[in-house]
């Protein structure tokens, strides 16, 4: 490590006169990186230890697997073809109510931003879905709707589209009055306003209310799933909890987790670079 | 006159209320209730004349005393950990990953999990407020240690005041917002992380008995349960939160004030 160090001092030194003070900055700022990672890695492997301890000493198998059995039963699961199936079940209910969600939630935001009486109209109630437990809707929909498709779709609807109103509320508010002004004395057409000036203002409210409506939708959907479903993560969840099996329960938590995790990162986070690329910097 | 926000707000309830009551006929489903039915659920729940076999306030009751003692263990475990995680760098680095899946984590999960491993017992269902709740104290009280003015801790240092007397005037007082987040958010999220557990693993409570309502095929019963849990959050703010800020934020000048109290009421959603 030492070696490497110095030589990177020597090149930096061979480039350009750098001062002893610059010099020993960098060096500190390289030891901060390398102890952040250092504590970091600690971590990880401190609590995969605690993990496979308790599991090899102080606990039955069943009650907790060891890390390697959960990961086998993660690739069985991977290569089986069972993850796709069911994470595609819950996908689809996901993309379906969330778009039914997006738009109705679109429309009723943008008509409160637009009018007051609106406003006054539809936000107590607006205040009261978000504040009500998903759960509620989610056995309500499946009490009403039993085991069919619709049940999952109506419980992420109602409770995903009071997000979204609420973000594009306060986007719609904020529109900036004097572009929209200047854009309409230098008469500019509707479509290129909205094109234009509406919709890259909006975006960023649009993006909070997808991030928030999503997050939401996901563990709506998968609760649904628990309660009464017949595909799906949540119904897999399920399963393995009645059949007592913890190495599957695990399994099929850590896999949630990383889907919704590349999902909202990865995916949506790439939607949001590109959308914003003519940002000089992103900031949402 | 029908212009005013009030009228709005009059007419969106009064529209809404009329018209769940005249489309409930016209559905094709006897499952879902009426308002008045649901209004006469309630009532009857709180003259606590009920077909479950727990009154309305038993079961809150119950669940009220689960939701406070797993949180005091979640206090007793998190602030020891917020505590060193702002203050060393180190343990910072060493837990905060696992902190942040914590946040993230449904709390479905947690009482899935502490069902499997406890069973129908007390036990499972405070574990899960202990699980739901630890992260968010953790991480605002690791906020807070790191907000905590040096200036003043230097100045009272430079005028020789006592250790003691520097934790009680500098660093409680900076750290309070903090803890308060934290009783809000904390509070909130152990709540659902309990609800689901008695629905799991229990045989009382508030959550249990959502599930007899639900299992039972009476959506009055599951609705009429959703509307007390709001009433109990709306009192649980009133009567505590904003009374307890009030007394702890005395010190503070009263425009200092308001957007503490704006941070929003208890969420008990999901």
């Amino acid at each position: 490590m030492a070696t490497t160090t110095s030589a990177e001092g020597d090149l930096k030194a061979g480039r350009g006169p750098t001062s002893d003070q610059e010099q020993k900055a960098r060096e500190k700022k390289r030891a901060d990186v390398r102890s952040r990672w250092i504590w970091r890695i600690a971590g990880y492997v401190f609590f995969i230890g605690v993990w496979q301890f308790s599991s090899t000493y102080l606990t039955e198998d069943f009650i907790l697997p060891a890390p390697l059995t959960v990961l086998d039963r993660m690739g069985e699961i991977v290569t089986s073809g069972l993850l796709l199936k069911h994470f595609g079940a819950t996908l689809e209910k996901i993309a379906i109510g969330f778009s039914l969600a997006f738009i109705i939630g679109a429309f009723i935001g943008i008509l409160m931003g637009m009018n007051r009486w609106w406003e006054a109209f539809f936000s107590d109630w607006i205040l009261i879905l978000m504040t009500t437990p998903g759960l509620i809707f989610v056995l309500v929909s499946t009490m009403v709707f039993g085991l069919s498709y619709i049940g999952p779709i109506v419980a992420v609807v109602v409770t995903g589209f009071s997000y979204i109103a609420v973000n594009l509320v306060e986007g719609v508010k904020a529109a900036p009055k004097d572009l929209t002004d200047m854009a309409r004395s230098y008469n500019v057409s509707r479509a290129r306003l909205i094109r234009h000036v509406i919709i890259p203002f909006l975006a960023p409210f649009i993006f909070t209310a997808i991030r928030y409506g999503f997050s939401v939708a996901w563990k709506v959907a998968t609760l649904t799933e628990v309660i009464g479903g017949n595909e799906g993560i949540g119904f897999m969840m399920r399963r393995e909890f009645q059949l007592f099996s913890m190495s599957g329960l695990l399994a099929w938590i850590l896999l949630f987790f990383a889907f919704a995790l590349f999902l909202e990162r990865v995916v949506l986070q790439r939607q949001i670079d590109r959308f914003f690329r003519w940002r000089p910097e992103v900031t949402s | 006159m029908w212009g005013s926000t009030t009228t709005a707000r009059i007419v969106s309830i009064v529209s809404f209320l009329v018209g769940w009551q005249l489309i409930i006929p016209l559905l094709p489903t006897a499952l879902i209730p009426t308002p008045i039915e649901v209004g006469e659920f309630m009532w009857a729940e709180l003259r606590a004349d009920t077909l479950a076999p727990e009154t309305v306030y038993q079961a809150f009751a119950t669940s009220l005393r689960r939701l406070v003692t797993g949180f005091g263990i979640a206090l007793l475990i998190g602030i020891p950990l917020g505590l060193l995680m702002g203050l060393f760098k180190r343990v910072e680095d060493f837990l905060h990953d696992f902190v942040v899946v914590g946040l993230a984590m449904p709390s479905l999960v947690w009482a899935l999990i502490a069902a499997m491993w406890f069973g129908f017992v007390e036990r499972s269902s405070i574990i899960t407020v202990v699980l739901a709740s630890v992260t968010f104290v953790i991480i605002n009280v690791a906020e807070g240690v790191r907000a905590v003015p040096k200036d003043l801790l230097d100045m009272s240092r430079a005028y020789g005041t006592s250790d003691l007397h520097r934790v009680r005037h500098v660093v409680l007082p900076s750290l309070m917002p903090f803890l308060f987040a934290s009783l809000r958010y904390g509070l909130a999220n152990g709540w659902k992380g309990l609800v689901l557990a008695e629905i799991y693993a229990s045989t009382s409570g508030a959550g249990w008995t959502i599930r007899f309502w639900y299992d039972a095929r009476r959506a009055q019963g599951v609705i009429g349960y959703a509307l007390f849990f709001m009433i109990f959050a709306l009192l649980a703010e009133r009567l505590v939160f904003r009374k307890l800020s009030d007394r702890v934020f005395r010190w503070r000048p009263s425009d200092a004030q308001a957007p503490q109290e704006a941070e929003g009421s208890v969420q008990v959603g999901i």
